[in-house]
């Protein structure tokens, strides 16, 4: 059974995730202090994490940093009551792979939740190479050379949506769809910051990407022609 | 009264000017009115001593005349010849002339008519001014000039009498003195007075261009120093000397510009603790917010267990927390425009796309009533450079706001480029807008119909929203409307965001 960890200080709105998510089949561990959310993580590792921004103890945003430091894998989403750029944008930074705004539709989350909690590249069997990567779906490993590069899962899934059709341009919009499962959605900052994150770990040069390259004014496409250096 | 600009443009080239022109007035006037006395004077002393030496001249001729008694053609004409010649010899330094004028103008006894000294032109006495010698028996003086053979003309007086001269008749006898040394020592004086004048006017001018400057500079300090303030440096201030006028300007300058800087800072807190205070209630209202969409949510998905009554009431309860988290959600977006810290976050956009998608979007979401969409876009995308989530609100906002008084009727959407800008209109033919409501429109809560229920349940916010989200790109949203014949709003954005363009892909009032 799937554990999600909600970590919000508002005993009531936790009870209520708790209520929903049960309802669909989620275990669910509630935790109000930032501090304690970090403990047991390290314990009892769920399989998703829910993130309310402002926590006592410790604050959202460095308890995602945290989590990271002990796991890649985990997706992460953050619940926030500020739709202001700034304090989602350093959620993001710090490693959150999604977010939701308060206050959001029950169904909204579920859906959110499935789609961090679904596999990546579900329909390709072989493995695939991008520049000098080699991606394993099987695995869900990315290495270069043999070493293995930790991404997270998000991370993982955004470069095998570009490395499936190399070449292909995506737009912001389309990756939001592909990655993220937004129908619709324009918030763009998603993609531009998983996209830095990424080629932080994946690039040679990340100011000079060559796997991920930018298609000014339309998106982002995975580079036909890998960097051996 | 014309004033140049560029006499109006300094107060210093004014002052100036004005104040030399009344110093060369003033100075004129002094001078030659100075000047004219001077010469009055000197003429008129010249005119006395001239009229006793005339009269002692005279005397002394009638005397010989009678003393000598003599007869002969010989003796009178050498006596005449001597007074002639005696009078001028005896004050060539005075330059006196001397004239003997037989009273016809005849010859008599060989005596000549016309007698005078140094090639001087008898024209020299007017004609007129004879006649009256001739009729009187006093001594007659008349200013005149000195006319001589050679061409040469003297300033001068003529004084005259009438004689007898025993045995020959009447002759007059006229004493002419030219005013030559005075005119030298007058032409002097003017000189002077001119050059002193002159100075005295470049002095002035010198002296008064000093004092406006001392004046003028802290004048001129004073308005580059308030320019400074007006372009938004609150931190500037005068420098303040002394205790003069000049010093107490700039004290109450500073103490204006103090005043100015309280009050902004202040007004600035003020709308900074509104706009955290907005913000904040909107976040803490958000929690529980979330905790009762969803309570709704999970007791909503299992109304059709329930009572008809308490099924409803769960209907009505998830659309009016619906409603309710959309007019918090306005009004903090509301709030952030009047903070001004609403920002944009700019990328490239295709409007086709994007209008495109809202149509569709609403053409789902208002299924049943069956609102239908015209959209007429050019083939090509339509590239900008905008705030996609602000530009997809302002899109959202005109078009329900379209929906909700079309009146069933369809919706035309055009989108239309040129170099510069971006237009899309959004055209309906329902209820309409009079001219007093179209100035309204963009207020906020303000409805066209009161009595008119919001079938969306819109926040009426939505249009307010629409415009300061155009303003923040350098865009505008303008309004046709008429009563019965429907509207049109037109959103024109720039396609760099922030620069003006002048031309309007589409105008708002409406071809069909």
């Amino acid at each position: 059974m799937t554990s999600i960890m909600v970590v919000d200080d508002d005993q009531d709105l936790a009870e209520m995730l708790g209520i929903v998510l049960n309802g669909v089949g989620i275990e669910v561990d509630l935790v109000s202090r930032g501090d304690e959310a970090v403990e047991v993580f390290k314990n009892n590792p769920p399989d998703l994490v829910l993130l309310d921004i402002m926590l006592p103890g410790l604050d959202g945003i460095e308890v995602c940093r945290q989590i990271r430091k002990q796991s890649v894998r985990v997706p992460i989403v953050m619940l926030t009551a500020k739709s202001d750029t700034h304090d989602i944008v350093k959620g993001l930074e710090a490693g959150a792979d999604d977010y939701m705004v308060k206050p959001f539709k029950p169904s909204e989350l579920v859906a959110r939740i499935r789609t961090r909690l679904r596999r990546a590249g579900g329909e390709i069997s072989s493995n695939l190479t991008i520049g000098d990567l080699a991606i394993d779906i099987v695995e869900h490993t990315v290495s270069r050379g043999g070493k293995e590069i930790p991404l997270t899962r998000l991370e993982f899934d955004l470069l095998v949506a570009l490395a499936k059709e190399p070449g292909r341009v995506f737009t912001r919009e389309a990756l939001l769809g592909e990655v993220w499962g937004y129908r619709h959605s324009t918030d763009t900052r998603l993609v531009n910051v998983h996209v830095q994150r990424l080629r932080a770990k994946i690039e040679h040069d990340p100011e000079n990407p060559t796997i991920i390259n930018t298609v000014r004014g339309i998106g982002y496409k995975a580079g036909t022609t890998g960097h051996r250096g | 009264m014309f004033v140049p600009r560029f006499f109006r443009r300094s107060l210093f080239r004014r002052v100036f000017l004005v104040s030399g022109f009344i110093s060369i007035g003033i100075i004129y006037f002094l001078g030659s009115n100075l000047y004219g006395r001077i010469t009055d004077g000197i003429i008129n002393e010249k005119i006395n001593a001239s009229i006793s030496e005339a009269q002692s001249a005279i005397q002394y001729a009638d005397y010989r005349f009678i003393v000598t008694g003599v007869s002969s053609e010989k003796d009178y004409r050498s006596l005449i010849s001597e007074i002639v010649k005696t009078s001028n010899l005896s004050a060539r330094e005075s330059g006196r002339e001397v004239v003997l004028l037989q009273s016809e103008d005849r010859e008599l006894r060989g005596i000549p008519a016309v007698s005078t000294s140094n090639f001087l032109e008898p024209s020299s006495i007017p004609a007129d001014f004879r006649e009256i010698v001739r009729e009187s028996d006093q001594l007659i003086w008349r200013k005149t000039n000195l006319l001589y053979v050679n061409g040469e003309s003297l300033n001068g007086v003529v004084i005259g009498t009438l004689l007898s001269l025993p045995n020959v008749g009447k002759y007059e006898m006229y004493v002419l003195f030219g005013f030559d040394a005075q005119q030298r020592t007058i032409d002097l004086i003017g000189r002077s007075m001119w050059g002193t004048g002159l100075l005295l006017i470049a002095l002035i001018m010198i002296v008064a261009s000093l004092v406006l400057r001392r004046v003028i500079r802290p004048v001129k300090y004073a308005a580059e120093i308030a320019e400074q303030l007006t372009s938004g440096d609150l931190s500037k201030r005068m420098e303040v000397k002394g205790e003069d006028e000049v010093a107490r300007l700039g004290e109450a300058f500073n103490e204006m510009a103090d005043t100015l800087e309280q009050q902004i800072s202040r007004l600035e807190n003020l709308s900074r603790l509104q706009h955290r205070f907005v913000s904040d209630v909107s976040h803490e209202l958000r929690t529980p917010l979330t905790t009762i969409r969803m309570a709704s949510d999970v007791i909503h998905s299992a109304r059709d267990g329930f009572d008809p009554n308490i099924s409803r009431s769960a209907e009505l309860l998830v659309s009016q927390i619906d409603r309710f988290e959309n007019l918090l959600s306005d009004l903090l977006e509301v709030s952030r425009f009047d903070a001004e810290v609403a920002t944009l976050s700019l990328d490239q956009i295709d409007a086709n796309l994007l209008v495109r998608r809202c149509v569709e979007d609403l053409e789902i979401a208002s299924k049943g009533r069956a609102t239908q969409f015209h959209l007429s876009c050019p083939a090509d995308p339509v590239m900008l450079e905008a705030d996609s989530r602000r530009f997809e609100r302002i899109m959202r906002n005109l078009l329900a706001n379209a929906v909700d008084h079309s009146e069933g009727k369809p919706i035309h959407v055009t989108i239309k480029e040129n170099e510069a800008a971006v237009s899309i209109s959004v055209r309906d033919y329902g209820v309409g807008l009079s001219q007093p409501q179209i100035e309204r429109v963009f207020d906020r809560f303000w409805r066209a119909d009161p009595s008119r229920s919001r079938e969306r349940g819109g926040t009426g916010l939505g249009l307010a929203i629409a415009k300061e989200d155009a303003m923040l790109h350098g865009g505008v949203i303008s309004v046709w409307g008429e009563l019965g014949k429907g509207s049109n709003f037109v959103i024109t954005l720039p396609k760099v965001s922030g620069i003006a363009f002048s031309d309007f892909p589409l105008s708002e009032i409406p071809t069909i």
